[in-house]
């Protein structure tokens, strides 16, 4: 884990005097800008695909096994 | 007084508008406490754990819990912070102050009365009630203060959204060639939505529900003041929501150490939510006699459609997230989610806030599936649902977003992050069993809304574990939301004591595809509003005519059912209700005296 | 307007998941055995004359068709009608349910059989029923702070031991 990051932006390294204000002061304490031609998100494509296919499955499961699979269907 | 290191503070620039929001805050919170409280002694009870109240009074619990957190926690949160939002994003004092005081007195007295008319509930030598829990189905009858209290409210809100409309004309004849700022456009969006839903509970409360009770009409139509409710009260679940994805949108990627990865596609979002918001209501009524499955139908492709702005959201702020990760020297495909500021308490509780969404939002696809919403239907699965989405997407972003606005609207900070920390790690804890436990129970065949779910006659079967541990499970996870309730409220009240301190201030930064990469034709209001009712009238003309035709406006006969057994004399009832709301309202006064 | 590749990516995704599920429900509303919804086919009446409706003045369980049973069920504060709801097995029953009172719920626990019973609504729902056995029945809606003692039982007896009557 990059303890270093994490803490200089968590305000822990500022002090007490940070100690209760939530989020940075400022950006300035970034490691770098991207813009958005420089930045694509591909950690959120990832992320979001592996939730899709966590959606798709589940309601597979819930309708087909779950639903389906229930007694006393109601046809009329 | 010590120094910080940043700007000016909101409070700073508009204190009187921090005082307005304050002030909203405070009585979203101490509604928010006493709703946590029946909370817990609901998840008690039911569970059969600890029983300390006659299971009577369970349903006086249950409406106090419904309307205190889905009507006056979610929506003073709301107008606070759109208050905060339009003030800042259009950067001027409001109009007239006089106004925005008035409307949040309006809302206050409207929700004590309503309020107070409940909670008499567990005083039976009163003979007033109002247990008709938040949804008050006819014929099932509230005293009429129950229904007043709600008018007055509404049309609170109904001035609320005025003021900002007025805040918005002033500013644009300022700023004729401007784009409207992301946040305001996000209010008036949600307003306009929220104008076209509360047609349905006003003409229901207004014209039904009120005169009914105060005996002026005889008889109402079940199912049309049903429909009517949820004319309003599906979109009422977005109008809860949308002050969450402000936060999402507008706070989160500043906090993350990012910028909002694209203002074009936030707008398309909040304008797909204007129009598919409200044609949707039918789906709470999937199990309706007297609705036609081809309105069922409709509803329920129009609802599946409406998944596309909340899918899209889950992007563009999981992508804005990723690109302060990536600022902050984060690396890898899922390495970067290790940079992000864990240790701070608005941007954890946020997070954990949306990952709940994300699995609400999958038992919501299931509740949508019409025909699929048989396995399901009023049993506990619907609580385990939205206690993901209100009860902690909204509920918990809300507090998250407090631990970040705290300064900004008293130039005071928090009493301490590491307990706002725990605070939002215990009500993920809390609900992840609380909701759990209620989804699975709900595929047993559990119902919700009952006192007592355990029956005479038969016994649910499980496939795996069994209901006792089922309870066990909701009612420890329902204790320790509670406690999380209590050390949120703890922790802000410890807060005031702090002492004042200048350059507390935070700005937010500009998105990374901005505005001007989108059509101007996204912030045509009017256009918007004109197709958002168009949508509502083909969504609603058809299914309402068909229930006033079968059986007339005011339905086929029966009569009111009283939640009130006893009334005694009516001069006294009125001479105690008085009483106590003017005693309610001086503590309330009082209060708001210290918070300004 | 500028539109990231992943972004539309995701767009038609959840494009696709949406058309999915409309699917999914569409072949379930259509296909063997297609499922129906509680509709509007039911009649409207005067919940406060019920008692001398020909069927729910009397409520009870009558033979209709060669295996087909109708079982008409009034709900009112706080209990069903009849109770049990006696029927015999391999059997196609349709429930007729309505209200006295207030607007409740009739679902058949552990099962699809589920709908909402609205006061001057008759919901109809037809199911087909196989093996002998109990069923609870529950109201799920908030009818009254009797609520919760609100059930009754379904019982599903073989043909030969149905005696053919209400049993009230
Ligand atoms: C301390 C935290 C909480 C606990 C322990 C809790 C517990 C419960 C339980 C056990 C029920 C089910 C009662 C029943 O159906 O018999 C319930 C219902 C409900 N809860 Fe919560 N809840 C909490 C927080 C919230 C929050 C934050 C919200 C929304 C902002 C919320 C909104 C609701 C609503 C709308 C209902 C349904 C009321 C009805 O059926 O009329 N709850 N809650
Ligand atoms: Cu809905
Ligand atoms: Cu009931």
């Amino acid at each position: 884990m990059n303890e270093g990051m994490v803490s200089a932006d968590d305000g822990a390294t500022h002090g007490d005097l940070e100690r209760s204000v939530s989020a940075p002061p400022d950006q300035a304490d970034v490691d770098r800008t991207l813009s958005h031609e420089e930045f694509d998100p591909k950690g959120t494509l990832a992320l979001i695909l592996v939730y899709f296919a966590i959606l798709v499955g589940m309601w597979v499961f819930m309708y087909f096994v779950e639903f389906l699979g229930n007694g006393l269907t109601v046809v009329g | 007084m010590s120094t910080g290191s940043g700007a000016a503070t909101f409070v700073d620039r508009y204190p009187e508008e921090a005082s307005i929001v304050r002030q909203a805050f405070f009585v979203a919170f101490v509604a928010f406490g006493l709703g946590a409280l029946f909370g817990v002694i609901q998840a008690l009870h039911r569970t059969d754990i600890l029983r300390f109240i006659p299971s009577t009074d369970y349903y006086t619990v249950l409406t106090a819990h419904g309307v205190l957190l889905v009507i006056v926690f979610t929506i003073f949160f709301l107008v606070g912070l759109f208050q905060w939002a339009i003030t800042r994003s259009f950067d001027r004092p409001v109009e007239d102050i006089r106004i925005t005081k008035a409307w949040l007195a309006l809302m206050s007295v409207g929700s004590v009365v309503t309020g107070v008319t409940i909670l008499l509930g567990f005083v039976d030598e009163v003979g007033i009630s109002a247990d008709v829990l938040f949804t008050f189905y006819a014929p099932l009858q509230a005293h009429p203060l129950f229904y007043a209290g709600l008018a007055v409210f509404l049309v609170g809100t109904w001035i609320a959204g005025a003021d900002w409309f007025r805040s918005w004309l002033a500013w644009n004849a300022e700023h004729p060639d401007d784009r409207i700022p992301l946040q305001a456009f996000v209010v008036l969006t949600t307003m306009l939505m929220w104008y076209i839903a509360t047609i349905g509970v006003a003409v229901a409360v207004l014209f039904f529900l009120l005169p009914w009770s105060l005996g002026l009409i005889e008889t109402v139509n079940p199912l049309l003041t049903r429909t009517l409710f949820w004319f309003f009260g599906h979109p009422v679940v977005y109008f809860w929501l949308m002050p969450a994805y402000l936060l999402w949108y507008t706070v989160l990627p500043k906090i993350a150490g990012g910028r909002l990865f694209s203002d074009p596609l936030a707008r398309v979002v909040f304008v797909l939510f204007l129009l598919l918001s409200t044609p949707v209501g039918i789906h709470h009524q999937y199990l309706d006699p007297g609705i036609a499955e081809s309105f069922k139908f409709i509803a329920m492709t129009n609802t599946m459609f409406l998944l596309l702005p909340s899918l899209l959201t889950a992007f563009t702020v999981v992508a804005s997230v990723e690109h302060g990760a990536r600022q902050r020297g984060g690396t890898g495909l899922f390495g970067w989610l290790r940079a992000l500021p864990w240790r701070d308490p608005a941007f954890t509780g946020m997070m954990l806030a949306g990952l709940m969404f994300a699995a609400g939002g999958f038992s919501g696809m299931i509740n949508a599936g019409m025909n699929i919403n048989y396995l399901v239907h009023n049993t506990l699965w619907v609580p385990g649902h939205f206690h993901l989405t209100v009860g902690t997407a909204v509920a918990l972003t809300m507090m998250a977003g407090t631990y970040w606005l705290w300064p900004q609207l008293t130039n005071r900070r928090l009493y301490s992050r590491p307990i706002g920390l725990l605070q939002v790690v215990v009500w993920f804890g809390g609900m992840a069993l609380m909701s759990n436990a209620m989804h699975v129970s709900g595929l047993y065949g559990i119902p919700r809304r009952t006192a007592e779910p355990q029956y005479q006659g038969f016994d649910f079967s499980t496939a795996f574990g069994s209901v006792a541990e089922l309870n066990v499970q909701l009612a420890i996870g329902g204790t320790l939301l509670f406690v999380s309730a209590l050390l949120f409220l703890a922790n802000l009240a410890f807060s005031w004591g702090n002492p004042t301190t200048s350059g507390l201030g935070q700005t937010l930064p500009p998105a990374l595809s901005g505005p001007d990469d989108s059509p101007r034709v996204l912030d045509n209001m009017r256009l918007w509003a004109a197709i958002a009712l168009v949508l509502v009238a083909l969504a609603y003309a058809l299914p309402l005519g068909a229930i006033v035709a079968d059986s007339g406006l005011f339905g086929p006969g029966g009569d009111a059912y009283p939640v009130t057994v006893v009334l005694n004399s009516v001069a006294v009832t009125a001479e105690r209700l008085t009483a106590s709301v003017g005693a309610t309202l001086a503590d309330v006064g009082g209060v708001l005296e210290v918070i300004r | 307007m500028h539109i990231h590749q992943y972004e539309k990516l995701w767009l038609g995704l959840s494009l696709l998941l949406i058309v999915g599920f409309v699917a999914t429900v569409t072949y379930g509303a259509v296909g063997t055995p297609a499922i129906s919804m509680i509709g509007d086919d039911g009649d409207t009446l005067n919940p406060n004359a019920i008692d001398d409706h020909p069927e729910f003045g009397d409520p009870g369980v009558e033979k209709v068709g060669e295996s087909e049973y109708a079982a008409y069920v009034v709900a009112r504060q706080f209990m069903f009608q009849p109770d049990p709801i006696v029927v015999p097995a391999n059997t196609t029953v349709t429930f007729y349910v309505t209200s006295a009172d207030v607007i409740h719920g009739f679902s058949v626990v552990g099962t699809n059989a589920n709908t909402m019973v609205i006061p001057g609504e008759v919901a109809e729902l037809t199911v087909e029923i196989n093996d002998p056995g109990e069923y609870g029945i529950v109201c799920h809606e908030y009818c009254g702070n009797g609520h919760h003692g609100m059930e009754g039982l379904l019982k599903v007896v073989p043909a030969d031991e149905y005696d053919g009557g209400d049993a009230e």
